[in-house]
């Protein structure tokens, strides 16, 4: 990591999608270099490719520059825009992979957000997820009015052919957090959808979420998935804090990009991403 | 007249009699007339209850946070307006009733202490547009100097302008030279018409100050005591450009280039410090900054200095006379300045041979002047000599000093602590001899000690004796408690090192010893270091237990694992300070790499003793890295979630479930068990304290539960009382601002400001110096304390360029429209820059672009600038430079709607084409295109005939050059012209000049881009004449169309409305026209006696109107002679007015060479 002027350089594919939105917030041109440069495979995978495609649809005047063998990306940010995009995300990730950036990106945009994903909706972050925990963070931030995830069509691999709809307001500028008691938790409630997958969201008395989710791998029974989904959800409730590992990272950059106030959250123990 | 005048009463303020009369008092008012202060009437109590909600209406406003801190930085107070209203010496004046300072020259911004809880910096704007803009920007308070005996000038309104776009600061105008009017009546008159004029511009009943004549070069005292107390109670309102960014006020700029670099080149680029208060918010290291007229720069380096001006810290009643300080380093006032690094004592006077002539010289300018005859530089000449300051201690040799400077590491100022020690010699004497005249440099330390060696301790015996009044030196005495204070510390910490080590020897024996090994027994460090202090020893432990008992080292480890389990970690000293990845900070690898590598090594070893170790370690960690999935989730362990079939885990998050029992601590531990506030470093105990007995806590746990189900039931039940009145949103609003704006002073209010100034940045209201480098030679070079220095902090979207869309309004003032792609230089944000801006206006579903602004409209403008926030106010002007000072120079106005990098301006393009062949509803039509080509990329397209028939492009010709197929809804005409409108893309240049006016010799003559019209004026170039575009006279032919043909068959079957009527010419004369009339003898009499009378009745009136004209005439000759006597008169008057005038202008130019001129007398006044 060295910077030098307006341009940053990473190395590594790594954090992909947090480099490129923090760069797209921030307004700085980032360069990543080495991706996968030492693998049989070298290069930015298909789901890169369109992650950075709905990067494009989603601003003005960004400049992407892939290097010939894929190695390296130069991204200079443009300014968000947003308002009605379609984007058909590519099957080997999940459109919770395309959809997560989209939600810390949206409250900044010049239009408000209405965007159609198509893909896999049960993989991860699973959609449901999404929209029952991550989605529920930028409320407390004082996004409310207009903030919506339907999930119109579902999807599992290897097909996907799933289709969510993200609606998200802009907004002038983020309240300040103040969210420090966790309370305890009081129910837990969950969705089990077709293609084998589950997500359980605890609730707690003073509305902090927790929450988790598998998708059934080949060979796997209900009942197995099941108790994973629960064993995660108690590890997760263990961990503790007022915000569980999957929104972790957005709640942080909400509380960076907000305003000049301190604001305050109490988190477990931080994950890799975040 | 004898008796004397009596005592008045003075009533009781405090007492038994008072509270007697008290009660007294508002028993009467209800007992007396009750009905006294209600209303009589419904009408008028609606009436005032409606004029109450009225005014409390009025009085609000949209809250804004305030960001101004507890201690605020000092009010920024611009003196503006025109040459020879007498802005200096109203600096002069207020300094004076603040300080008690003559000022001789005002430089720069000069702040004082001008109350308990204030301090003013007073900064003199030149009437010169950019300085004009660049005050506008930072003014608090704006002291607007109105010339009375001459009235308003355009500086004036010009000035107001540019004050309202960018956030309007509170305005007081000042009315001087009030002593010129003879008459008292005048006097009034104009005062009245003054304000009136001044009240429509700002807000009805502004305030405007009179001042009268000058007093011993300043204003009365009594006047400048009333102006003072206004400027003290004033409030300012924050603004909202000011809230978000930081900014500073210059008032030192110091070169720090090595001066041999200098020498070298003179035209290097400069290292430069600026010195001044920081304004507005917390300013961030690494931010970029933008100096208005010199351009963005990276800081380098921030670094906080003592309050050169600081408020009194004890509160007394009023404001002693050693609290009222005065700062103004470049108007040579107060003796010393101190640095980070040096301390410059500042005088007026030079010591050049020329100026000495005949002059008596004292000892120390004589030393002086021989130092400068010295063959060899005193550098040289200094290398090695020795200096003793006091008798007892050891000679300083200036080599030494700047060895050890060097050995200091700071590169950057060795060549500046070397000049220091260069002069230490000359500034003893100069002490000595209290005549000191030329600035000179010390390093902080030789200061204290020369200080106190000679003076015994202060510098205040200084200032007295020179008679001057200076600053006190305050370091003196807090140097040597702080140093106490760092060693007393030190001491400390070695104490508490040490009982720390006591209490671990005592821990590790219980782990040794204790068989219960996965206990609650934790160690806990103040900070990572100490960890490794701990670490260490039990690296050492194990080292050594290694040989004996391989358990025990086992043991060790495992509290180890313990430890990190439930020890609360400082992520941001992990994250800042240790360079580790994020991922191994999230795998919970906290440990200084050095003793994890050797815990790892010890591992490796036992397995193998190979000497590849760092490689591996380093292959596994990139393939660990390589294979994670950038996902939100961490992975899963499989074996760690087997754990939850076990009952105890489950048992142990049980209280975390609203059905768990609140006493079931279990994991608990960390909530409630001796914490480590990471921020303040201290431990925070926790309740289950050894100490007390179980009777005690069971109590106190009562309580808590207590406590806690008071407050559920609080919250269930008191929300529903309706007690508490309603708040009104507005106070909604305020509460929460003020509630953030706690919580944030009490989160940074027990922290150390180094973590302070990283986390949240510099406070406002610090004394900063800020390093800049890279600054253009021309910066120094033509440096003038005149012009203001502003450092404006930029937001992370400011420094990129993009294209702006603004809603503009030409200024009503100007007297031209403005032109698209003219050249124009906005003020916006902090910047000046010159850009080319394409004006438009949306009808509906397109934006198109306009050859010139409306006259009296808004209309939008896109031009490719720095990137501001929506909102943001500019204006606009056309030229900064000197020249052109007849018109009102502000062109244009307006606000940023909206930000892009792209732009959707269109034109019209109209193509006409004439049809060659025309069959039913088809043409072919030739002349619109050139290739098939281009018809081809218009398929489809809707085309118009000028009569009005529309149609359609279809297909080109084959083998014609632009030929094409049209249809149209009817048949056309070969006459017919076809046209096809279509729209052309705009694109502004993409040109942006910054205006770097700082960088001139000569401030007011910076010029960037100039008009085409004024480039042809100056080169002499005529205008192209382009033959197509001059106008030929219009040949039209008139046009022959043979009449309508309707067959008869078609007319026989029209309706009889729509039948053409061709009716023939009648051949034969009617009956009537075939007979004559003639009159009876009665008719015959009564036609001629009417004849008669008509005649005799247009001869009267004839003769009246003749007689009309006659008095008119005579009239309009008395009007005129009248006329030419009042203008006769009125010519003389001017004359002698004039010649007054001219007479006084002589005068005045005669005695005070001003460079400033006179120039626009508003006529609108």
């Amino acid at each position: 990591m060295s910077g030098s002027g307006n341009l940053i350089k990473y190395s590594g594919h790594n954090y992909f999608r947090q480099r490129l939105i923090l760069s797209l917030l921030s307004g700085k041109t980032v360069k990543i270099d080495k991706i996968r440069s030492d693998d049989d495979n070298p290069g930015l995978r298909d789901y890169e490719v369109s992650f950075l495609r709905l990067l494009e649809k989603v601003t003005n005047g960004s400049i992407i520059e892939i290097s010939y063998t894929g190695t390296s990306v130069l991204y200079k940010p443009g300014i968000i825009t947003g308002g009605k995009v379609f984007h058909e995300c590519h099957v080997t990730r999940g459109i919770g992979y395309y959809l997560e950036p989209m939600i810390a990106l949206a409250p900044f945009s010049k239009n408000p957000f209405n965007l159609t994903l198509t893909g896999i909706t049960n993989e991860n972050t699973d959609v449901d997820l999404i929209r029952t925990v991550i989605l529920q963070q930028l409320k407390r931030f004082g996004i409310e009015e207009g903030l919506e995830l339907k999930i119109s069509k579902r999807g599992s691999p290897p097909l996907g052919g799933g289709e969510v709809n993200f609606q998200c307001p802009i907004v002038r500028s983020l309240k300040p957090l103040q969210f420090i008691d966790e309370g305890r938790i009081k129910r837990i409630r969950g969705i089990a959808s077709p293609g084998f997958a589950l997500s359980l969201v605890a609730e707690s008395t003073t509305g902090a979420l927790v929450s988790s989710e598998t998708a059934a791998n080949p060979g796997d029974t209900p009942e197995d998935i099941g108790k994973r989904t629960a064993q995660l959800l108690l590890s997760e409730i263990r961990k503790g804090g007022c915000v569980d590992s999957i929104s972790q990272w957005l709640v942080l950059l909400l509380m960076v990009l907000g305003p000049e106030d301190v604001s305050k959250v109490k988190i477990g123990k931080l994950s890799a991403f975040s | 007249m004898d008796d004397k005048e009596k005592k008045a009463h003075r009533p009781r303020q405090a007492g038994s009699k008072k509270e007697k009369k008290d009660k007294k008092k508002t028993k009467n008012d209800e007992k007396h007339n009750p009905k006294a202060f209600a209303p009589r009437s419904g009408r008028k109590a609606e009436k005032l209850a409606r004029r109450k909600v009225e005014l409390t209406q009025k009085r609000l406003h949209v809250p804004l946070v305030d960001r101004t801190p507890l201690e605020p930085p000092p009010a920024i107070i611009a003196v503006v307006g025109p040459p020879k209203t007498g802005k200096t010496t109203l600096i002069k004046s207020l300094v004076k009733r603040y300080t008690k300072h003559n000022l001789t020259t005002i430089k720069g911004p000069i702040t004082v202490v001008s109350g308990k809880k204030r301090r003013l910096t007073f900064i003199e704007c030149a009437n010169d547009l950019n300085c004009m803009i660049d005050v506008a920007k930072i003014a608090d308070v704006v002291l607007l100097l109105i010339d009375a005996s001459f009235g308003f000038e355009m500086e004036t309104f010009e000035f107001l302008n540019i004050l309202q776009v960018h956030g309007f600061p509170k305005i007081m105008g000042v009315l001087t030279h009030l002593d010129k009017f003879k008459k008292m009546k005048t006097l009034r008159a104009t005062k009245k018409r003054l304000k009136h004029r001044f009240w429509t511009e700002i807000y009805q009943g502004a305030k405007l100050f009179y001042l009268s004549g000058v007093i011993n070069g300043r204003y009365p005292n009594m006047e400048i005591l009333n102006l003072s107390r206004f400027i003290s109670v004033m409030k300012f309102r924050p603004l909202i450009w000011r809230n978000a960014h930081p900014y500073l006020v210059a008032d030192r700029v110091e070169d720090l280039t090595d001066p041999e670099e200098v020498r070298q080149n003179p035209l290097c680029d400069r290292t430069v410090t600026l010195y001044g208060y920081l304004h507005g918010i917390n300013l961030k290291p690494n931010m970029k900054m933008h100096i208005p007229g010199a351009g963005d720069y990276y800081l380098s380096d921030v670094s906080p200095l003592p309050d050169p001006c600081p408020l009194p810290d004890k509160v007394r009643r009023s404001l002693s006379e050693k609290q009222k300080y005065i700062y103004a380093p470049m108007s040579d006032v107060g003796g010393i300045l101190y640095d980070k690094d040096a301390v410059y004592i500042n005088v007026p006077g030079n010591f050049t041979k020329a100026n000495q002539e005949g002059i008596e010289q004292g000892a120390g300018e004589k030393m002086v002047i021989n130092l400068q005859d010295a063959p060899e530089t005193l550098a040289s000449r200094l290398e090695d000599s020795e200096l003793r300051v006091f008798t007892r201690s050891e000679p300083l040799k200036a080599a030494d000093l700047t060895n050890r400077s060097e050995s200091e590491g700071d590169s950057d100022f060795h060549s500046t602590s070397f000049k220091g020690m260069s002069s230490l010699l000359l500034n003893i004497s100069l002490l000595t001899e209290e005549e000191a005249n030329r600035p000179a440099l010390l390093t902080m330390q030789d200061v204290c000690a020369i200080v106190q060696g000679l003076i015994g301790g202060s510098v205040e015996s200084v200032e007295e004796e020179s008679g001057r009044r200076r600053r006190k030196v305050v370091f003196s005495g807090g140097d040597k408690n702080e140093t106490d204070k760092e060693l007393s510390e030190a001491e400390d910490g070695i104490a508490k090192k040490r009982k720390r080590r006591v209490a671990l020897d005592k821990h590790e024996v219980s782990i040794i010893t204790g068989d219960d090994v996965d206990g609650e027994e934790i160690a806990f460090a103040e900070s990572d270091s100490d960890l490794d202090d701990i670490m260490s020893e039990q690296e050492f432990d194990d080292g050594y237990m290694n040989s004996a008992l391989k358990w025990k080292s086992n043991l060790a480890e495992k509290a180890k694992e313990t430890f990190h389990a439930n020890r609360r970690v400082n992520l941001m000293q992990l994250i800042y300070d240790s360079g580790k990845s994020p991922e191994d900070i999230a795998n919970g690898e906290y440990d200084s790499s050095n003793e994890k590598d050797s815990l790892e090594k010890m591992d490796e070893e036992e397995e193998d003793e190979d000497d590849l170790i760092t490689l591996k370690k380093a292959d596994r960690k990139e393939v660990v890295s390589l294979n994670q999935v950038d996902s939100v989730k961490s992975s899963i362990d499989k074996a760690s979630l087997a754990e939850w079939d076990q009952e105890e885990t489950l048992e142990a998050i049980r209280n975390r479930f609203i059905t768990g029992s609140l006493e079931d601590k279990g994991d608990d531990e960390e909530l409630y068990g001796d914490f480590e506030d990471l921020e303040t470093g201290e431990i925070v105990k926790g309740t289950s304290e050894p100490g007390r007995t179980k009777e005690e806590l069971d109590q106190e746990e009562l309580s808590r539960k207590k406590e806690e189900l008071k407050r559920k039931f609080d919250a269930e039940y008191d929300d529903k009382e309706e007690d508490t009145p309603a708040m009104s949103y507005y106070d909604e609003v305020k509460e929460g601002i003020a509630k953030q704006l706690e919580l944030n002073r009490a989160e940074f209010e027990n922290d150390d400001p180094i973590t302070r100034a990283m986390v949240e940045g510099y406070c406002p209201g610090t004394y900063l110096r800020i390093l800049l480098r890279n600054m253009p030679c021309e910066f120094v070079k033509h440096f003038d304390p005149i012009y203001p220095i502003i450092v404006g902090g930029l937001s992370s979207n400011e420094e990129n360029l993009g294209f702006i869309r603004v809603r503009i309004k030409r200024h009503r003032w100007h007297k031209k429209i403005l032109k698209t792609n003219d050249p124009l230089i906005f003020s916006l944000g902090w910047r000046r820059f010159q850009t080319m801006p394409v004006y438009s206006l949306s009808d509906g579903t397109r934006n198109r672009m306009l050859k010139y602004t409306p006259e009296h409209m808004h209309c939008t403008a896109t031009f490719y600038g720095p990137i501001h926030p929506p909102n943001t106010g500019f204006c606009a002007v056309q030229s900064v430079s000197g020249e052109n000072q007849s018109t009102f120079r502000i062109s244009a106005t307006g606000v940023i709607l909206d930000i892009n990098h792209s732009v959707e301006i269109v034109k019209k393009l109209k193509l006409t084409g004439t049809p060659y062949k025309i069959f039913k509803n088809t043409a072919f039509i030739k002349d619109m295109f050139n290739s098939a080509l281009e018809v081809a990329k218009f398929e489809g397209a809707a085309i118009r005939t000028v009569s009005g028939i529309r149609g359609q492009v279809k297909k080109p010709l084959p083998r014609s050059d632009g030929c094409f197929r049209a249809t149209f809804e009817d048949k056309i005409l070969m006459s017919d012209i076809v046209f096809l409108r279509a729209w052309y893309p705009v694109k502004p240049k993409k040109y942006c000049n910054p205006v770097t006016s700082l960088l001139l010799s000569s401030k007011t003559d910076w010029q960037g881009m100039r008009l085409i019209g004024s480039v042809r004026k100056e080169l002499g170039v005529p205008i192209v004449n382009n033959p197509d575009s001059t106008y030929r006279p219009i040949d039209r032919p008139t046009r022959r169309f043979n009449p309508l043909h309707i067959a008869k068959s078609l007319q026989s079957q029209l309706p009889f409305a729509s039948k053409p009527k061709l009716l023939k010419a009648r051949s034969k004369k009617s009956y009537l026209q075939k007979r004559a009339v003639i009159l009876e003898p009665k008719e015959k009499q009564i036609y001629t006696l009417m004849q008669q009378i008509q005649t005799l009745k247009k001869e009267k009136n004839r003769k009246k109107k003749e007689k009309q004209a006659q008095k008119r005439a005579e009239h309009a000759k008395k009007l005129a002679k009248e006329e030419s006597i009042t203008r006769e008169k009125e010519k003389e008057r001017r004359k002698d007015f004039f010649r007054a005038q001219g007479l006084a202008e002589k005068r005045s130019a005669g005695s005070l060479k001003s460079n400033g001129t006179r120039s626009k007398k508003i006529r609108t006044e």
